[in-house]
């Protein structure tokens, strides 16, 4: 076993620890700040952690019709995370299985996560789940192709569309990040992780209110140690996000050499940056107000436009 | 300095106008003006064909295209302009304007009159540009003039679709300049000066140049009021004065033609001949197409005309994209022809219109019983603008259908030719249905307002000059020759 | 070469293509006037570039002009006029918002394919970045064609010239002045004259004439 392998197995040990517990910190931090701003003390940063460790606890539970599908949703979108989480340049460049950690591969298993909610939401055949789902992936449907787009831009600055390859570039040549390019490609990828992540303004995260909500529609269905899997999935997949918009536009203190020290830093100055921009976020939230779904593809082909200026501008710029 | 005093002139009218408010001799004496800058075209004209002519630091420049040009907008202005005086005495005594607007009219289109003659007499393709640009300001105001929902729509329609196509043909004229900065071979000083152009003009960029050509087509094809950008002209045409229509119909599509004429020939020298043929070729069989739709079912009278110069730009158009020097020659000659012709239809339809309160062709009838004169000049007016002999429209189109079959072109002769016959026939429809129709029923009534003997004169006067243009073309033989020369190899 | 210049001038052309799909994005008629005086911006922005560089004294004389006119007098003159309309809201065009940004998302890629062509005769890190000019005149063309609001065909005849004058900076470092200055005026008057019609046409009818237009036909 080289020294090569232990630190990448050391580092992706780490990433998922950080982002498990990052996560859910995050939503906390965001409704913290939301609450602020509204001028209410709110629930402090680490209630969701807290929420999680009350659900574990608590006895597990199905509709009468549900299939195996309910018990295995929450799993599948844990673990499409986790994977994702685990070879994603977060702490470091060189995660275990970095080389295989490919734009694609994380842009489809977060679709698998995606995937399984929808699911999981349509299995026991109620309104709300089924309404929750066909929404998610409409909004899905439109975000992907802004995804795809935005991440073509990256690729052709950087020449790879290996992640780690991207930020290693991007490292090398900090002009870049302030060039038009990465900028617009910046504004779809917030697009899309707003999107993706269910915020305000395409979804309001702390509502139950039948007519608007979308994500908290599908996880209805849960309850106890299904419903904590499902929300910590759904908190890392905000974590990850975060991280990779974080790293491909800031990569400053990634850990790129091979010692603990520098994956000290690495986590360190992972938190900086995606307090940052869960900050920027919960700006924006508080900033607009949700969008009519039916605005909603405004938004999205917006992104998709951007994304497609990103290409254009990566091209026609040195 | 015969260029120097051209401007001159007019400029010096256009200040006078500016200057004082309106009075009746405001008006002669732009007449007077246009008069004059018919005189010094003439002049021009002839010390041109000895060489081109230069003025102001060799800003300003006339060869013989330039000079002919000026004779046409001479000629047409001088029409247009002794018709101020009348157009706005009917407009003030029945409400229409206020002396105030009487002002503004005079003094816009002494404006757009010097735009026009600065436009064909720069040496610089830029001012060119800049000065075609500054007609469509000066005739937004001349359009939307009498104020109604119609004028405004009409001057909104014009000024934004002009706009337009002029910016691109902007975009062509720099991708000109970019080309010869970039030309291989010759070290070259870059401007947009009409010989410095020319003699750049065989090693510019292909690609580049397909590019700009095409832009310039479309862009000063909007202005020429070519197809797929020709859908104010109508409009435009119908709601402005009768002089104005007369100026915009007459010359104002000429001028932009003119630099589409000037392009050309850059375009041919990079190109060859094949590209900037296909291109007009196309643009000028579908005007004319799209003219004889609408001649066909049209209902107003001042649409008729306008879409009547959709067709004749139509078939410059296809006459340019031949682009031999026959062919040329035979383009100016229509030029000249249709300017004439159609200033002295807009004019006398103008008439028409106010002593008949309508520009409706179903509701003006019997025009020769009430208005012998009058419709006299209309009837013989439409028989030139369908080219019949021996009016010089009929000569031009002539020779233009032997240079396009000279250039294997038949095909294009024969769509041509049958289009013309349609246009006839709907054109003559409409004519026995406002010159004779329904003479029975009305009875012949006194004009509500005579026109004067000097207007029935020039009206008169254009047309036989028009005849004496068809039957013996010696007056212009050599200046058309040495204008075809100087824009084709 | 410095790689700030190149820097600059590559985020204000990206800026000035940006603004214009901003354009087709907002529906508020402010909203989309604030989006061109950020154009006028980086537009005078490309061309002080460009000039200081170069050391083009006419250019820099251009690029103030261009700040002048498009960075604040048209913008200021659209903005009274937005003011002055109730319902400055772009509420029915004729392609609706998410189609009209597709729309966009392909003419950028034709005008890459098409302004490559143009490039292709002098490439270099300047001129290269012509086809985000192209794509703004086309975007702008778009405009023009499928909003019905008054102010909204405006901006669209501006963005046309604003993506021209971008061109014509970054392939030939500007005309000459007096072209320039034409061009730029010439714009300012064409704002100047719509203004015009758009208040006389006010006056004169109560239905709202700019955004029907059903006078003339045949």
């Amino acid at each position: 076993m080289s020294a090569d392998f232990w630190y990448g197995a050391l580092a992706t040990l780490i990433q998922v620890v950080v982002v498990a517990f990052g996560g859910p910190l995050l939503v906390g931090l965001m409704s913290k700040v939301k609450a602020r701003s509204e001028g209410r003390v709110g629930a402090p940063v680490t209630q969701p952690l807290r929420d999680l460790w009350k659900l574990v606890a608590k006895e597990r539970l199905h509709a009468r019709h549900a299939s195996v599908v309910l018990g295995l949703a929450p799993t599948v979108i844990l673990a499409s995370t986790v994977v994702a989480v685990a070879i994603s340049p977060l702490v470091s460049t060189r995660p275990w299985l970095s080389s295989s950690a490919d734009i694609l591969v994380i842009v489809y298993l977060l679709l698998t996560g995606s995937a399984a909610a929808a699911l999981g939401g349509l299995d026991v055949g109620t309104a709300f789940g089924g309404m929750g789902a066909s929404r998610a992936m409409t909004i899905g449907a439109l975000a992907e192709p802004a995804l795809l787009v935005a991440v073509v831009a990256l690729s052709i600055q950087s020449k790879t569309s290996n992640l780690p390859g991207i930020v290693s570039a991007t490292l090398a040549h900090p002009d870049w990040v302030l060039g038009p390019s990465r900028l617009l490609a910046l504004g779809a990828l917030l697009i899309v992780v707003i999107a993706e992540t269910g915020r305000i303004p395409v979804d309001n995260p702390s509502t139950h209110l039948e007519l608007t909500m979308i994500h908290e529609a599908m996880t209805l269905e849960y309850a106890g140690p299904e419903l904590a899997l499902a929300t910590l999935g759904e908190a890392m997949r905000l974590g990850l996000l975060f991280s990779l918009v974080a790293n491909l536009f800031l990569p400053w203190g990634i850990s790129t050499q091979r010692s603990v020290m520098s994956l000290v830093a690495g986590v360190a100055f992972l938190a900086l940056k995606t307090t940052f921009v869960a900050l920027g976020v919960a700006l924006i939230e508080v900033r607009s107000a949700k969008l009519r779904l039916f605005r909603l593809p405004e938004l999205l082909a917006g992104g998709f436009v951007l994304s497609v200026l990103a290409v254009v501008t990566g091209l026609v710029a040195r | 300095m015969l260029i120097l005093a051209i401007l001159v002139t007019s400029l010096t009218a256009t200040g006078i106008a500016a200057a004082l408010t309106w009075r009746p001799w405001i008006g002669w004496m732009t007449a007077a003006s246009s008069a004059v800058v018919l005189g010094l075209g003439v002049g021009l004209s002839v010390t041109s064909l000895s060489g081109p002519q230069w003025a102001l630091h060799h800003s300003l420049r006339a060869d013989s295209l330039s000079a002919f040009m000026v004779v046409v907008i001479g000629a047409v202005s001088l029409l247009a302009t002794a018709f101020t005086s009348r157009t706005m005495h009917q407009e003030l005594t029945s409400g229409v304007t206020t002396t105030r607007y009487a002002r503004h009219y005079v003094v816009l289109t002494q404006v757009f009159i010097t735009c026009m003659l600065s436009a064909v007499l720069t040496a610089n393709l830029g001012v060119l540009w800049v000065s075609i640009e500054a007609t469509t300001i000066a005739t937004t105001f001349l359009v939307s003039h009498r104020r109604t929902d119609g004028a405004f729509e009409a001057s909104w329609k014009y000024v934004i679709l002009c706009s337009v196509g002029i910016a691109l043909a902007f975009l062509g004229t720099v991708l000109i300049y970019y080309a010869q900065l970039h030309t291989s071979g010759v070290a070259h000083h870059a401007s947009l000066d009409w010989t410095t152009v020319m003699s750049a003009a065989h090693h510019l960029d292909p690609r580049v140049t397909r590019i700009a050509f095409a832009l310039l087509v479309v862009g000063y094809g909007t202005k020429v009021g070519l197809a797929p950008l020709h859908s104010w002209l109508p409009d435009a045409h119908s709601q402005a004065p009768a002089p104005v229509s007369a100026l915009m119909s007459g010359v104002l599509l000429s001028v932009a033609f003119y630099g589409l004429l000037r392009f050309r020939a850059v375009a041919v020298a990079a190109l060859g001949p094949a590209f900037p043929r296909a291109l007009l070729l196309v643009v000028g069989l579908v005007s004319l197409l799209l003219a004889t739709v609408m001649l066909i079912a049209q209902r107003d009278l001042k649409r008729m005309l306008a879409y009547s110069s959709i067709e004749h730009m139509g078939l410059l158009a296809i006459g340019a994209a031949v682009g031999t020097p026959l062919a040329i020659a035979a383009v100016l000659l229509h030029i000249l022809g249709h300017g004439v012709t159609k200033s002295v239809m807009f004019l006398s339809a103008g008439e028409i219109s106010h002593a008949q309160g309508t520009t409706e062709i179903s509701r003006i009838t019997a025009l020769l019983a009430r208005q012998p004169t009058l419709g006299g000049i209309f009837g013989f007016g439409l028989l030139s603008l369908v080219a019949l002999p021996p009016f010089s429209l009929f000569v031009s189109e002539l020779n233009m259908a032997r240079a396009e079959v000279d250039a294997g072109l038949w095909w294009a002769v024969a769509i041509s030719l049958v289009c013309l016959a349609v246009i006839f026939a709907a054109l003559a429809r409409h004519a026995r249905q406002m010159l004779l129709g329904g003479a029975a029923d009305v009875p012949p009534t006194a004009l509500p307002t005579a026109l004067p003997a000097s207007l029935t004169t020039l009206l008169v006067g254009a047309l036989v000059a028009c005849v004496v243009l068809g039957l013996l073309t010696w007056p212009l033989q050599s200046l058309l020759v040495h204008a075809a020369q100087t824009v084709t190899p | 070469m410095s790689t700030t210049y190149v820097g600059v001038l590559e985020l204000a052309a990206g800026a000035v293509l940006l603004s214009a799909v901003m354009t087709l994005w907002r529906r508020s008629v402010r909203a989309i006037v604030s989006m061109l005086r950020l154009q006028g911006v980086a537009l005078s922005v490309v061309a002080v570039d460009l000039a200081l560089h170069e050391h083009e004294h006419a250019l820099l004389a251009t690029g103030a002009l261009v700040l002048v006119v498009k960075g604040v007098a048209i913008p200021a003159l659209l903005r009274r006029i937005a003011q002055r309309d109730p319902r400055s809201r772009e509420s029915r065009p004729l392609v609706n918002v998410p189609a009209s940004l597709v729309f966009a998302a392909a003419l950028i890629v034709l005008s890459y394919v098409v302004g490559t062509r143009i490039t292709a005769l002098a490439p270099s890190v300047v001129t290269n970045l012509a086809p985000l000019g192209l794509a703004t005149v086309l975007v702008g063309y778009f405009m023009l064609v499928t909003r019905r609001h008054a102010v909204s065909k405006i901006v669209g005849l501006i963005l046309v010239d604003n993506g021209i004058a971008l061109m014509t900076f970054l392939l030939t470092s500007g005309v000459p002045l007096i072209v320039e200055l034409g061009a730029s005026l010439d714009v300012l008057l064409v704002v100047v004259v719509l203004q015009f019609l758009m208040v006389s046409m006010r006056h004169h009818s109560a239905t709202d004439r700019l955004t029907e237009m059903k006078a003339l036909h045949d």
